[in-house]
């Protein structure tokens, strides 16, 4: 190599090896994703793609009033929520693959069966295949009114602020369809009967709407504490 | 004042009260309870369930992480190829535990956490970026069940997490130091049969 054309052609070759592979390993990492920092007790990274929804706070806008919004009833034919304009209602965000709810299903039939003739109406809104629905409802022996839907089912979820709904949740309006109460997850007795017992406070004006939500918010929150304590 | 999920009443109430007035919405996070309230009966999905996915040989592990009182249906647990170029077989995941509903019969389930091991092979060999979405569903055991959820995730490259990490690019040092070594080969063949140019 005592030929100094040959002494550079070598070099060059070495340095373009060398660039070679740098650019080799800078596509491999670059290949791999972006390297984000991870909370403890997590093995990854999020898809930097999606909302970190994570610890976030949400803030959903219950209605005031009831919102209209139509779906299809059990036989298919499509139902405003305002068919029961008038009513008292109680309505119950379900489906079939969840526990919570089929375990209120008695709870409601049975309050549905208490309330009949005095203005208050129990409508079950199944986010859920309507195939499924008609099954169970058969099985069930379902005898209140119940609409079905998926997406849109999903957005009357919505219009109670309900965004990315868990379910169940239940909606109580009195006769004018103001929104008393919002309860989410599983309903029992002692809770539905304190709130239409509120509901009916309402109706029947022996009280006014804001004195009946602060009734209910202290109401349940002190049958919490009682269950708690 | 924190109480435990189980001792707390399913509701969660989300009541416009006082604060309230005639034709105004009250905005609110849904899974407080009451307007004054900071107390959480319920927590958002991605809290409680958190879920990370991790490179690990010929394998991508995802792991769940499930807040107490929450858990997971084994039965509803997907994974699934994302890039184009991934096939991934069936994830292979633990028995869990049997938890009998009255209302929904029994079913296998898993509570605090659970991992997923899912074999994959990949045909373009990592041209593109490694990508699986996961498909899970659980509730709360107060009374509470989230829709499917479905996340993308990228699987990070190492060891499984609670492992003493290594560089995630074993090779990265070892291009510096043949990249450094190339350029001061270079130097010396080009050096080769000179003197130095110093001053008399």
């Amino acid at each position: 190599m005592n030929n100094p054309g040959l002494r550079y052609l070598g070099a060059a070759l070495i340095v373009l090896v060398g660039v070679w592979a740098g650019l080799k390993f800078h596509s491999v990492r670059s290949g791999e994703g972006p390297v984000v920092a991870v909370p403890a007790g997590m093995a990854s990274a999020p898809d930097p793609r999606e909302n970190s929804a994570g610890d976030e706070v949400p803030h959903p806008v219950v209605p005031a009033h009831l919102p209209d919004f139509s779906l299809d009833d059990l036989s298919g034919k499509p139902t405003s929520i305002s068919s029961w304009r008038g009513k008292s209602l109680v309505i119950n965000f379900w489906a079939t693959w969840c526990a919570p709810c089929r375990r209120e299903i008695p709870l409601l039939k049975t309050l549905a069966a208490d309330w009949a003739g005095r203005d208050l109406t129990v409508v079950g809104i199944a986010v859920d295949h309507a195939d499924k629905v008609r099954e169970f409802a058969g099985e069930f022996k379902i005898d209140y009114p119940v609409l079905i839907g998926e997406e849109d089912a999903l957005e009357a979820a919505a219009k109670f602020g309900m965004d990315s709904p868990a379910l169940p949740f239940t909606v109580f309006t009195d006769r004018r369809g103001e929104v008393v109460a919002l309860f989410v997850g599983e309903l029992h007795r002692p809770q539905a009967d304190f709130i239409l017992s509120e509901v009916q406070n309402l109706n029947q004006e022996r009280i006014a709407l804001p004195e009946a939500r602060r009734a209910i918010a202290d109401g349940l929150e002190a049958m919490a504490e009682k269950k708690a304590g | 004042m924190k109480r435990s999920l189980g001792a707390v009443s399913v509701a969660i109430l989300v009541v416009f009260g006082a604060l309230s007035l005639a034709g105004t919405a009250q905005s609110k996070p849904w899974w407080m309870r009451g307007v004054d309230s900071n107390q959480t009966d319920f927590l958002p999905p991605d809290v409680a369930f958190r879920v990370g996915a991790q490179v690990d040989g010929n394998v991508v592990k995802v792991r769940w992480v499930i807040a107490d009182g929450y858990y997971l249906y084994r039965s509803k647990i997907e994974v699934r190829a994302e890039s184009p170029d991934l096939v991934v077989a069936a994830p292979q995941l633990p028995p869990g535990v049997l938890k009998t509903d009255p209302y929904l019969g029994t079913q296998r389930i898993y509570t605090q956490q659970v991992e997923a091991v899912v074999p994959y092979s990949r045909l373009d060999a990592g041209a593109h970026p490694l990508q699986i979405k996961v498909i899970y569903q659980g509730c709360a055991e107060a009374g509470l069940c989230y829709p499917p959820i479905t996340k993308v995730l990228f699987p990070a490259a190492g060891p499984p997490a609670g492992v003493a990490s290594e560089p995630p690019y074993p090779f990265e040092s070892t291009a510096i130091i043949a990249g450094a070594g190339a350029f001061l080969l270079a130097g010396l063949v080009l050096r080769k049969g000179r003197k130095l140019d110093t001053p008399a």
